[in-house]
C-alpha cells in the first residue's frame, strides 16, 4: 500500500473489483499442465464457501464471521475430503487484497479491502491443486501489523499445521513489512510443513496485477512436497525466497523482493516448483521459541547511524524503558549512549545499514557486550531480539541465537 | 582463531621476502586438519615481470608460480591446516615450444586432465588422513572443471576450487587471501557434504551454480539468481544454505564408470542463437559426429527458426540420433519444460549455462540416449 491516507474509500470496491475482472484476461487462462504436484485423479470440488458476488461487495460481513482461532471450527474448512492437499489461507490484508478506484490506479488504493473468499474465487484453477480453506486474521496494510496480530497469526498457523491432515499454509500480507512477519513466523512456527507468505506489488483491481499469479504459485508451493522443511518461504514474481534471507528492495517494482548475497532458493515456474537450496539456519521443528503462552513481546526499537548522530535517540529510548535497541549503523557511533543503555540492562544489537554482509563477531564487540546481528537487517534483528528477550537478557546467550537463527 | 587482521599484516610483511618467521604458529601437538593443495595452475599460479602488470601474464615457463612458493610467501596457511601439495599442471613449455599450439597447456584444460584430477580426488576422498582438498584452476573454465568433479567424484569431505583474478605477483593481488580462505573452508567440517565448492572474494559458492560473470573484477564469480551458500569472513567460515540438487556422493556418475579413454567421452558441442543464426553450423557439427548438441537459445530458450535456421537443422540432427538440449543465453532463469518443447523432443537444461549443460549431457550420454532419461538427469542435477 503506497498512500493509505490519501485515498477516500470507494463506496463499493468489491463491485469495482468484479468489474475489473471482467476486463482482465488472467483468470480465464487454464492451469498450466503438469503444474500440480497433487494426485491428478481427484475431482475438483468446491472447498471453501466462496462468497457470491453480492457478498464479495460487502467485505465487512465476511470479516466479522472469520478469524476464529480453532481451525476445525473456522468458516471455510471443507467438510468433504477431496484428497487434495489441505492448504489454508491466512489473510492479513495488503496490496494483494487492495482495491483502487479504477484499474489505472496501481499506486493509490486501499489495502486489505478484498477478502479471502474473493481472492480464492478469483482463481478457480486452484481447485485442481489444493483443498483450500481460509481464515481472516486481519485486513490491514502491512505497516499496521503489530505484535498482537503476529502472535494471533502464529498461533492460528501452528494450530492448523498441528492437524494431522493439514498440508500447508499460505499467508497474504502487505509487502512493506512482509519480511518482518515472515521472519517472525520462521522463528515461531513449529511445523516443517510448508508456510508461504505472499503479496503483490499491484492491487487486486490494478492493470497487470501480479497478485493472482503470485497467489496461485504460493498455493502450488505450499502444496509441494519439495517445500517441506525449508522454513517459511516468501513468494512473489515466480521466485521463492527464504524468510531469513529476503528483503524488499524497491518501492514499486514487481521484482522488489531479493535475497541480496544469498539469492533465491527456488522458483515456481509453469512446469515445476523447483528448489536449489536448503536453508541451514534454525527454524521449524528445531526452533526454541514458543509463542503459545506469550501475550506480548518486549519492546525493541531501531536507531539509525550516520555522521554526527547525536545519541539523543538512544537516551530517549532509555527514558521510554525499551528492553533492547538495534543499532543500524555504519560504525559503532553511539559509544557513550550505548554504554549508558547497557548499564540500564538494555541489550544492544549491532546491524549494518549497507544492506548485505555480516557484522563480524569480533573480540572487541564481545568485550563491549554488544551483540552482532550477523547478516540480518535491522528490522529482522529487531524481531529476533524481541523473541530472544522473551527468554533471556544475557548478551552471550542472545549472541548464540543470532549466530543460529 | 586469530583475527585475520593479524594475518593480513603478516601476509603483507612476508610477501616477497625470501625468509621470514612463520607468524603465530599453533601450539605444538595441536592436531591440524590435513588439507591437500592441488595446483592445476591459474592466475594464482602465475606471475608477471612487474607488479603493475595484472592483465598480461602466463603461458611461459618464467611466469609459473610453483606450489612451494605459495607456502613460502604465505606461511599463514599453516595456521589453519597441515598442507601437502600436488602439482597437476602440464609441464612447463620448453623455450622452443612457447607460443606453439602443441605446447603443453596450450589447449587449456583438457578432458584428459579432468580425468586425472578426478581420479586423484577420488583417491583422496577415500584417504582417511586427508580432511579437505583445495584445487587451483585458471578462472576461465574453472566453473566447468568444478562441475565435472561435482558430478563424478564420490566425496563427502570439502573440495574447494580457487583462483584469483590478478596474478600472484600483482599489486593488490587477490590470490593470497583467496588461497588462505580456500584452505580455511577446506579445513572446515561443515563444508563437507555440500558438493564441490568454489571460494573467491570471501564468498563460498556451489560448483553447479557459480559462473565467471566478469573478465577481470575480483567479484567475477557469481551464482546468478541463487547467490552464495556461505561466506569466509575473518571471524568464521559460515554456511547459510546447501545445494539440494544431486552431487558428489549422491551422484549416479563416477569417474571409475566413465569410458576409460577420455577421447571416448561422448562428443557434445554448443551453438549460440541470435537473429538469423544459420542451421548449417549445426549440420557441420552433426557431420563432425557429435552425439549431443547444446543450443544456447534466446529468451526462454528459443532457437532461431526459418528455412535456413536452427530449428530445421535441429530436426535433421535429431533424425540422426543427436540428443538436443537447450539453454538460455540470458544467463539467468530456467528453460522450462513446455508441451511444445516436449513435442519437439528438446530437453530443457533448467538453469545451467551451455558449458555446464554440455558436461552433464556428455555424462548422461554415457548412460542413455533416451530423452526421458536425459530429461530426468537435467531435472535432478
Amino acid at each position: 500500500m503506497k498512500h493509505p491516507r490519501t485515498l477516500a474509500l470507494a463506496g463499493c470496491c468489491g463491485v469495482l473489483a468484479l468489474a475489473m475482472r471482467a476486463a482482465d484476461p488472467v483468470p480465464s487462462k487454464p492451469a498450466a499442465p503438469a503444474a500440480a504436484p497433487a494426485p491428478k485423479t481427484v475431482p475438483a470440488t468446491a472447498t471453501a464457501p466462496i462468497a457470491p458476488p453480492a457478498a464479495a461487495a460487502k467485505p465487512a460481513a465476511i470479516s466479522t464471521a472469520a478469524a476464529a482461532p480453532a481451525p476445525t471450527a473456522t468458516p471455510g474448512t471443507s467438510p468433504a475430503a477431496s484428497g487434495l492437499p489441505k492448504i489454508r489461507l491466512f489473510a492479513t490484508g495488503g496490496t494483494i487484497q487492495g482495491s483502487g478506484e479504477n484499474r489505472d490506479n496501481i499506486a493509490n488504493y486501499r489495502a486489505g479491502q478484498i477478502k479471502a473468499p474473493q481472492i480464492i474465487a478469483d482463481l478457480p484453477e486452484l481447485k485442481k491443486i489444493a483443498d483450500l480453506s481460509f481464515s481472516e486474521v486481519s485486513s490491514v496494510a502491512s505497516g499496521a501489523i503489530d505484535a498482537k496480530v503476529l502472535l494471533k497469526l502464529a498461533n492460528e498457523i501452528n494450530a492448523w499445521l498441528a492437524l494431522p491432515d493439514s498440508a500447508g499454509a499460505v499467508i497474504t500480507h502487505g509487502t512493506d513489512t512482509m519480511e518482518e512477519s515472515a521472519y517472525f513466523l520462521q522463528l515461531v512456527i513449529k511445523s516443517d510443513k510448508p508456510v508461504v507468505v505472499v503479496g503483490s506489488m499491484r492491487p487486486f483491481t490494478g492493470l497487470s496485477r501480479d497478485g493472482p499469479l503470485n497467489f496461485y504459485n504460493a498455493v502450488r508451493t505450499a502444496a509441494s512436497p519439495d517445500a517441506v522443511g525449508k522454513g517459511v518461504l516468501v513468494l512473489l514474481n515466480d521466485t521463492i525466497h527464504s524468510a531469513r534471507f529476503v528483503t524488499k528492495n524497491n518501492t514499486h517494482r514487481v521484482d522488489t523482493f531479493v535475497s541480496r548475497e544469498l539469492g533465491a532458493i527456488g522458483y515456481a515456474d509453469s512446469d515445476r516448483v523447483v528448489f536449489y537450496r536448503m536453508p541451514l539456519t534454525r527454524f521449524g521443528s528445531k526452533t526454541e521459541f514458543d509463542v503459545e503462552k506469550i501475550e506480548t513481546l518486549p519492546i525493541v526499537d531501531i536507531v539509525y547511524g550516520y555522521q554526527e548522530a547525536s545519541g539523543a535517540a538512544i537516551e530517549a529510548l532509555i527514558a521510554a524503558g525499551v528492553k533492547g535497541i538495534v543499532l543500524d549503523g555504519s560504525a559503532p557511533p553511539y559509544n557513550r549512549a550505548t554504554l549508558l543503555a547497557m548499564s540500564k540492562g538494555m541489550v544492544i544489537v549491532q546491524c549494518d545499514r549497507k544492506g548485505s554482509g555480516r557484522i563480524l563477531t569480533s573480540e572487541r564487540s564481545a568485550g563491549r557486550g554488544t551483540v552482532s546481528a550477523d547478516n540480518l537487517n535491522a528490522q529482522k534483528a529487531r524481531i529476533l531480539l524481541r523473541l530472544a528477550l522473551s527468554k533471556t537478557s544475557n548478551a552471550s546467550e542472545i549472541q548464540r541465537m543470532f549466530n543460529e537463527y | 582463531m586469530k583475527s585475520l587482521s593479524l594475518l593480513l599484516l603478516s601476509v603483507a610483511a612476508s610477501f616477497g621476502l625470501s625468509a621470514q618467521e612463520i607468524p603465530n604458529l599453533p601450539p605444538p601437538g595441536l592436531t591440524m586438519p590435513h588439507v591437500v593443495l592441488i595446483s592445476m595452475g591459474g592466475a594464482i599460479a602465475s606471475q608477471a615481470k612487474d607488479r603493475m602488470n595484472i592483465t598480461d601474464f602466463g603461458g611461459q615457463a618464467a611466469s609459473r608460480v610453483d606450489p612451494e612458493k605459495w607456502l613460502k610467501d604465505l606461511p599463514d596457511l599453516r595456521l589453519f591446516a597441515h598442507i601437502t601439495m600436488e602439482d597437476f599442471r602440464p609441464p612447463a613449455p620448453k623455450p622452443e615450444e612457447e607460443g606453439k599450439p602443441e605446447a603443453p597447456g596450450a589447449a587449456g584444460t583438457t578432458t584428459a586432465q579432468l580425468y586425472s584430477v578426478a581420479k586423484r580426488l577420488q583417491e583422496l576422498a577415500k584417504d582417511e588422513t586427508v580432511d579437505g582438498i583445495v584445487v587451483t584452476h585458471d578462472t576461465n573454465t574453472m566453473a566447468e572443471t568444478a562441475w565435472f568433479m561435482d558430478l563424478v567424484v564420490d566425496v563427502k569431505k570439502p573440495v574447494v576450487f580457487v583462483d584469483s583474478q590478478r596474478p600472484w605477483s600483482g599489486i593488490a593481488g587477490d590470490g593470497p587471501l583467496n588461497l588462505l580462505n580456500a584452505v580455511r573452508v577446506a579445513a572446515t567440517k561443515a563444508a563437507g557434504g555440500k558438493g564441490v565448492l568454489h571460494s573467491m572474494n570471501q564468498a563460498i559458492d556451489a560448483a553447479r551454480d557459480v559462473n565467471e560473470t566478469s573478465a577481470y573484477r575480483v567479484q567475477a564469480f557469481q551464482s546468478t539468481d541463487l547467490g552464495v551458500i556461505g561466506v569466509a569472513d575473518p571471524d568464521i567460515v559460515k554456511f547459510y544454505s546447501e545445494p539440494t540438487r544431486r552431487h558428489t556422493f549422491k551422484s549416479e556418475f563416477n569417474i571409475a564408470k566413465l569410458p576409460a579413454d577420455p577421447k571416448n567421452l561422448p562428443a557434445v558441442e554448443c551453438v549460440y542463437s541470435y537473429t538469423e543464426a544459420p542451421g548449417y553450423l549445426i549440420d557441420a557439427l552433426v557431420e563432425h559426429g557429435v552425439k549431443g548438441l547444446v543450443v544456447d537459445g534466446t529468451g526462454g530458450g528459443s532457437a532461431t527458426g526459418g528455412i535456413n535456421g536452427q530449428t530445421e537443422a535441429i530436426k535433421r540432427a535429431q533424425a540422426k540420433g543427436v540428443v538436443v538440449v537447450v539453454t538460455t543465453r540470458t544467463r539467468g532463469g530456467r528453460v522450462q519444460d513446455t508441451p511444445h518443447r516436449r513435442e519437439s523432443k528438446i530437453v530443457p537444461a533448467d538453469n545451467l549455462p551451455p558449458e555446464k549443460a554440455r558436461i552433464l549431457l556428455q555424462l548422461a550420454l554415457t548412460e542413455t540416449t533416451d530423452l526421458a532419461e536425459v530429461k530426468r538427469i537435467f531435472d535432478e542435477y
